[in-house]
C-alpha cells in the first residue's frame, strides 16, 4: 500500500524530464518546493493523464482479468440485497427471474436476527471453532516439527525422499483421501477397521478424524515451507554452536526455531485468519458417510451449503448467514494483516 | 557435472600423473575420525529416534494407500482376505471401467475433467499474467487502485447464494462452464506474477521497443519466455487444484441428474462413493453389485494417473526448495 506514496512523489522528477536518480540533491529539493507551491490537484491529474497516455496500449492487458473479476466477484456482491428480503420472497414464482424476484415483495432486517436465535447456527459455529482450534494446536506445530526433524537428518537425500513420499496425499482429492481412509477403517478389508471397527461413521470420532485427515493430507506439503526456511539458515551458526558444546535439542530450540520465527508467525496469522472455514469438501464428504454425522456434526461451511443448495427453503436467511460469515472472515483477515504489518513489516498480501 | 568432467580431461597431464589420493574404502566409514567432534550419547539417541519417527510417519502414509489400492487388483469375492496385497489378482474392475458398458460412466467424467482443467489452466493463467504485466510497472496509472480492485475479492465474498443465483440467471446450472467461469479469476496467481515481473530488468523491454516490438509481441515473445518458472508453478497449482477440486461442482452441478453428463472426475468419485449401491441396481452387466469397493478403488487409481505423471515436477520443486508460498505480493 506504499504505492500511493510513490504516485505523488515521482511526478516532479518526471515532469522536469530528468531521471530521478540522476538529479542532484538540490534539484530534488527545489522540485519538492515547486511541487508544493504548484496546484497539487492539477499536477496529480496531469501526471495521471500523461502516464495513462504512456500506458494506453498496456492498460488493455488488465481488461480481461478485470472483467472476470467484475462479473464473478463484484456482481455477486449485489446479491447481499437478498439478505434483506421478507418471508414472501420466492425465486420461482417471480416473472422477471432472479433480478425480478429481488424487487418484488417486502424488505426486512429480520434475517440477521434469526442468525442468533437459530440453535443450528450456534452448533455449527461451535463445531467449526472446536475443529479449528484443535487443528491449530496440533497440525500446525506438526508441520514445523516434521521440518525440523527432516533438517536434522544427516543424510539429506533421505530427507528429500521422505519429503517426496509424505507430500503424496496432498495431491489426492478429498474424495480419494476419504475413500482410502473409509477403506482402511472398513471392517471387511481394512487393516485398522478389523481391529477398531468403523470409526469413520462414529460421531464421537468425527472431529478427531477431521483433524487427523487434514494432518495426513496436508502436513507433508505444509512442512516444505518451513523446511526450505531451515535449509536457508547459515550452516556456520550450527558449526559454532557445536564448538560451543550445544547439543541437538539446544540447537533446535535456540537456533533453528528463532531463525524461522518470521515464517512461523506469518503462517500462524494466515491460519487464524481462516478460523471460520474448515475445508468444505473434506467435511461434507466425510459427513456423507452416515446420516448421523449430518445431524450432529455440521460445520459453518457445510451448514451454509445445506441450507443454500440442498434444502433451499429460506434463501434470504441463508444469504444473511453467508454475508455474516463473509464479514467475520473480512474482519479476521484485516486483523491478521494489521498484525503482520506491525510485527513482521509485511502484509498478508 | 559435465563441465567438471571436461575440465579434468582438458588439464589431464600427458606424462606420469601425480599419485591420486587414496580412495576411501568402504570400511573407513566405521573407523573413528580423530578430526571430528563426536556426538554425545543424547544426540545419538535423538538421531536414532528422529529417523525412527520419520520412518513411522512414512509408513503411516503408505499403509492406507497399499491397503486400499490392493482392492483395485482384487476379486470382489476375496476382499475379506486383503492385507496389503491383493488376495486374488484380477483386472476385472479395470476392464469393467474401461469398457464403460455398465452403470459407471468413468470416461465421460474423465473427459469433463480434462476439458475444464485445460481451459481453466490456460485461460486463468494467461489472463492473470496479462493483468500482472502492466501492474508490475512502478509508474502504471491507478496502480494501487487496480490492485485494491483485485485484492478486495480475496478478502470478502458475499457467500454462495449470490454466486449460485448469478449462475441461475446466466442459465449455467448443470453446465461445466459455470465451474470454468468461476475459477478464472485467481488473485493469488496475479500477485505471484506481479512480483516476478517486477524483477525483470526493464532494459530488455526498452531494447525490444527500440527494435519496434509492439506491446503484445513484447509480452508474448519476451516476458512470457523469461517467466517460465513462475508460469510453470502457477499452471501446476491450477492443474492440481482443478483436477482434485469439486467444491464449485458441488454448487453448480446437481447430483440428482441421472446421466451424469456434466460431472468432473473428482465430483463423480464423490458421487459414486455415496450412490454406488443405487448405481449397482441399474447395472446391466451385474458386475458392479459384487465389486463396488473394487471398482471404486480402481476408479480412484485411474483418476490419479495424470497427477502421477506430473510427479517429476513435484520432485524438482521440492529439490529446488522454491519458496513460492513466501513470495511477497
Amino acid at each position: 500500500m506504499d504505492n500511493h506514496l510513490q504516485l505523488t512523489e515521482t511526478p516532479a522528477a518526471d515532469a522536469a524530464g530528468a531521471p530521478e536518480a540522476a538529479a542532484p540533491e538540490a534539484a530534488v529539493a527545489a522540485a519538492a518546493v515547486k511541487r508544493q507551491n504548484a496546484e497539487e490537484k492539477t499536477g496529480f491529474w496531469r501526471d495521471q493523464w500523461k502516464r495513462a497516455y504512456k500506458y494506453r496500449k498496456l492498460l488493455w492487458f488488465i481488461l480481461p482479468a478485470a472483467l472476470f473479476t467484475l462479473i464473478f466477484s463484484y456482481v455477486p456482491m449485489f446479491g447481499v440485497l437478498f439478505a434483506f428480503k421478507g418471508e414472501d420472497f420466492n425465486l420461482y414464482t417471480s416473472s422477471g427471474g432472479v433480478i425480478g424476484a429481488l424487487f418484488e415483495g417486502s424488505w426486512t432486517f429480520e434475517n440477521f436476527g434469526k442468525i442468533f436465535s437459530n440453535p443450528d447456527v450456534g452448533n455449527a459455529i461451535a463445531n467449526t471453532l472446536i475443529i479449528n482450534v484443535i487443528r491449530l494446536a496440533l497440525c500446525f506445530p506438526l508441520s514445523i516439527l516434521i521440518a525440523v526433524m527432516l533438517s536434522e537428518l544427516k543424510q539429506q537425500w533421505l530427507a528429500k525422499v521422505i519429503l517426496i513420499i509424505i507430500t503424496i496425499p496432498n495431491f489426492l482429492s478429498w474424495a480419494i483421501v476419504i475413500g482410502i481412509w473409509a477403506g482402511f477403517f472398513s471392517s471387511d478389508f481394512g487393516i485398522l477397521g478389523r481391529i477398531t471397527g468403523n470409526l469413520m461413521t462414529d460421531p464421537n470420532w468425527f472431529k478427531p478424524l477431521v483433524v487427523f485427515l487434514s494432518a495426513w493430507k496436508g502436513a507433508g506439503w505444509g512442512c516444505i515451507l518451513f523446511y526450505s526456511a531451515i535449509m536457508s539458515i547459515d550452516k556456520t551458526y550450527y558449526e559454532s554452536a557445536t564448538l560451543e558444546g550445544a547439543n541437538k535439542l539446544q540447537k533446535m530450540w535456540y537456533l533453528t526455531l528463532p531463525s524461522i520465527m518470521p515464517t512461523i508467525a506469518l503462517m500462524l496469522v494466515l491460519n487464524i485468519s481462516g478460523m471460520m472455514a474448515v475445508g468444505f469438501e473434506q467435511v461434507w464428504t466425510m459427513m456423507n458417510l452416515s446420516a448421523e454425522l449430518q445431524n450432529t456434526q455440521m460445520t459453518l461451511d457445510t451448514y451454509l451449503y445445506n441450507i443454500s443448495i440442498v434444502n433451499a427453503d429460506d434463501i434470504p436467511f441463508a444469504t444473511a448467514l453467508g454475508v455474516a460469515n463473509g464479514l467475520i472472515g473480512l474482519f479476521l483477515m484485516l486483523v491478521g494483516n494489521a498484525i503482520t504489518t506491525k510485527t513482521l513489516k509485511r502484509g498478508l498480501w | 557435472m559435465e563441465e567438471m568432467n571436461m575440465n579434468v580431461q582438458d588439464t589431464a597431464p600427458v606424462f606420469a600423473a601425480p599419485k591420486a589420493p587414496k580412495k576411501p574404502s568402504f570400511f573407513d566409514r566405521f573407523k573413528k575420525n580423530p578430526n571430528k567432534i563426536h556426538e554425545s550419547l543424547l544426540d545419538k539417541i535423538l538421531g536414532v529416534l528422529n529417523i525412527v519417527l520419520l520412518l513411522l510417519g512414512v509408513i503411516l502414509i503408505i499403509l492406507p494407500l497399499l491397503n486400499y489400492f490392493s482392492l483395485a487388483f482384487n476379486d470382489g469375492a476375496f476382499n475379506i482376505e486383503i492385507v496389503f496385497w491383493p488376495a486374488k489378482f484380477s483386472f476385472d474392475s479395470f476392464n469393467y471401467i474401461m469398457a464403460g458398458e455398465g452403470a459407471v460412466n468413468f470416461w465421460r467424467a474423465f473427459g469433463n475433467s480434462v476439458f475444464i482443467t485445460v481451459v481453466i489452466t490456460v485461460v486463468s493463467n494467461l489472463v492473470e499474467a496479462m493483468a500482472a504485466y502492466p501492474l508490475s510497472k512502478k509508474d502504471c496509472p491507478c496502480r494501487s487502485g487496480f490492485m485494491m480492485f483485485f485484492i478486495i475479492t480475496m478478502l470478502f465474498s458475499a457467500g454462495i447464494i449470490p454466486i449460485y443465483l448469478l449462475m441461475v440467471s446466466f442459465n449455467l446450472i448443470n453446465n461445466l462452464w459455470s465451474v470454468i467461469l468461476i475459477s478464472i479469476s485467481n488473485v493469488t496467481h496475479l500477485l505471484y506474477f506481479k512480483t516476478f515481473f517486477e524483477g525483470i530488468p526493464t532494459d530488455i523491454e526498452e531494447a525490444a521497443r527500440l527494435d519496434g516490438a509492439g506491446e503484445l509481441q513484447l509480452f508474448f515473445l519476451i516476458i512470457i519466455p523469461m517467466s517460465l518458472p513462475i508460469i510453470g508453478s502457477c499452471c501446476f497449482f491450477t492443474i492440481v487444484g482443478t483436477w482434485n477440486g469439486y467444491g464449485s461442482a458441488l454448487l453448480f452441478i446437481p447430483e440428482s441428474t441421472s446421466g451424469i453428463p456434466n460431472m468432473p472426475l473428482a465430483y463423480y468419485i464423490y458421487y459414486f462413493m455415496g450412490n454406488a449401491a443405487t448405481l449397482a441396481q441399474y447395472d446391466k452387466t451385474g458386475f458392479l453389485g459384487n465389486n463396488i469397493d473394487n471398482v471404486q478403488a480402481a476408479m480412484m487409481l485411474l483418476s490419479i494417473v495424470p497427477i502421477i505423471l506430473m510427479y517429476p515436477y513435484v520432485v524438482r520443486y521440492i529439490k529446488s526448495g522454491l519458496q513460492i508460498g513466501s513470495v511477497k505480493g
